[in-house]
């Protein structure tokens, strides 16, 4: 029983290590293929509809959301103090440095990384990558390398749009409805921020870019088995990218605040 | 030297040995024909000989490169003197039948659009699928697909056309239509073909000699009329499509008798 758990978990391990392998090797190979030729400005341009123009609506509606209830809960935390006035700042902190990479993160995982894995799974199992091989052209540089630049410059562009709406979400709320003035308002969002912060959000959400990019792309050339692997990427795609998103979000905090 | 050369190549996934010790070469203008049940390693064949797969054993040689040892830039210099004709076709779904079959002139040929139009018109001529370059390969029935899958790697003017399954899921209309097209492909263009079928008329058709794989290995590969005369029971059983003899694994269900026979 003991050797069976031991060669169960030896095997895990493995397994493990060989999906982590595989995933590293695909993700080196995509950073060799941006340098290479021919550049293929078209698709690199659908790609930028894709992933960004047709994100937006998605970004701004959870941005606004979240920054609203957010902000309600922040008044009536700080009711309890006498202190609504820090609300307004504690919203701009947790807006820029947290919520508006996070947020944009997550959703765009669900949206463009669950997409990119579905159709390039749907493009494996119906041999179409098999025909891009026999065409002489390389899968990565053709399928990956668009998906992954319009991601990197995508991500940080939705996130500045995903701050710049939190912050009139969380206007509505304290201005509207909590009746704060607008000018201390607009005074305070910005008062504990700095520079900084807006930088460390930005270097976030190129970071969540490379993941939801590299992670659906690589699920989606992986698939296996017909309909019920094309079913299946999408999901462990929108998984593994939200997991690595917030796993990720921890350690560049502690490593871009210190 | 033979074009195509395909020396003691073995191939096995997990347990299952698909190909072993398969040996086969083909001539420069040759058209070979390879037969044989489902699941006896045709296709792991054609996609070894386009360094799809790696083998096990063996090597796979192009013009004297083998296959499994070219750098990823050989190899796509090679595969661009190939045209596959996948089972399914392989469409590019989110291209126009235009765009696919440009889709190799546009990434390897500093040519014109002009001259990319030219030539796409040509290659769809060639497979009389004139005219549907605006549609989408969903509007397409199955045997165009197919024709546009020939328009699309014959587009590069390759030396080799490997065709797999081209007529299987078609109609025998269509079938024949199909059979024809690669007949005129192998005159007009004079290319080296391997097409796997199982459609004995039209694999006599084309054929300069036939090959059957059976159980992994080929046990004959020979021009049509001694393909015919070979006195093998499993090519015997094979050509006269019948369920009892040694071609099955597992012996197969016993034949009811007809109407006519029990009267």
């Amino acid at each position: 029983m003991v050797l069976t758990f031991i060669d169960k978990t030896g095997a895990s391990v493995l397994s493990a290590l060989d999906t982590a392998g595989d995933f590293a090797t695909l993700a080196g190979r995509t950073f060799v293929a941006i340098f290479k030729r021919p550049f293929d400005g078209k698709n690199l341009l659908n790609q930028f509809q894709a992933v960004g123009v047709h994100s937006l609506p998605v970004v701004i509606l959870t941005s606004v959301a979240v920054s609203m209830v957010f902000a309600v809960q922040l008044a009536f935390g700080f009711r309890q103090f006498q202190a609504e006035g820090l609300a307004a700042q504690v919203e701009g902190l947790a807006i820029v440095r947290e919520l508006g990479p996070v947020i944009t993160g997550l959703m765009l995982s669900g949206r463009i990384g669950s997409a990119m894995a579905a159709e390039l799974g749907t493009m494996q199992v119906t041999e179409q990558i098999d025909a891009l091989e026999c065409l002489a052209t390389d899968p990565i540089h053709y399928l990956f390398v668009p998906r992954f630049l319009a991601s990197i410059v995508v991500v940080p562009l939705l996130t500045v749009i995903s701050i710049y709406v939190g912050f009139w979400g969380g206007y509505m709320i304290l201005v509207g409805v909590e009746g704060q003035s607008a000018f201390v308002y607009s005074h305070e969002f910005y008062k504990l921020l700095a520079f900084r912060d807006v930088r460390i959000a930005l270097y976030k959400a190129l970071v969540f870019g490379m993941i939801i990019a590299l992670v659906g792309c690589w699920r989606g050339y992986r698939t296996q088995g017909g309909a019920e692997g094309v079913g299946n990427a999408p999901t462990s795609s929108v998984v593994t990218s939200s997991l690595w998103i917030l796993i990720s979000d921890f350690f560049l905090t502690k490593l871009l605040l210190v | 030297m033979a074009l195509i050369d395909v020396v003691n190549l073995s191939k096995a996934f997990g347990p299952k040995v698909v190909l072993s010790n398969v040996n086969l070469q083909v001539q420069e203008g040759e058209s070979l024909v390879v037969l044989g049940g489902s699941g006896t390693g045709k296709t792991v064949l054609l996609r070894n000989i386009m360094g799809l797969l790696t083998p096990d054993a063996g090597h796979v040689a192009i013009e004297g490169k083998i296959i499994a040892q070219l750098k990823r830039e050989e190899l796509f210099k090679v595969r661009q003197s190939i045209g596959m004709c996948f089972q399914m076709a392989a469409l590019f779904d989110s291209m126009t039948v235009f765009e696919n079959v440009a889709f190799g002139l546009r990434r390897h040929l500093r040519i014109s659009e002009e001259e990319v139009r030219s030539r796409v018109d040509e290659c769809l001529s060639m497979v009389g699928m004139k005219g549907t370059d605006k549609l989408k390969p969903a509007e397409l029935s199955g045997g165009m697909k197919r024709r546009v899958g020939f328009a699309r790697a014959i587009a590069l003017k390759p030396k080799i056309l490997l065709f797999d399954e081209p007529t299987t899921g078609l109609d025998p209309v269509m079938t024949d239509v199909i059979g024809r097209v690669i007949l005129d492909l192998k005159h007009e263009l004079g290319v080296t073909t391997i097409t796997i079928t199982h459609d004995l008329k039209s694999a006599f058709e084309i054929a300069d000699r036939i090959a059957l794989l059976f159980r992994g290995e080929c046990i004959a590969c020979e021009p049509p009329d001694a393909f015919k005369a070979n006195p093998h029971p499993v090519i015997q059983q094979f050509l006269r499509g019948d369920a009892d003899g040694p071609f099955l694994q597992d012996p197969p269900p016993p034949k009811r008798k007809t109407k006519e026979a029990q009267a």
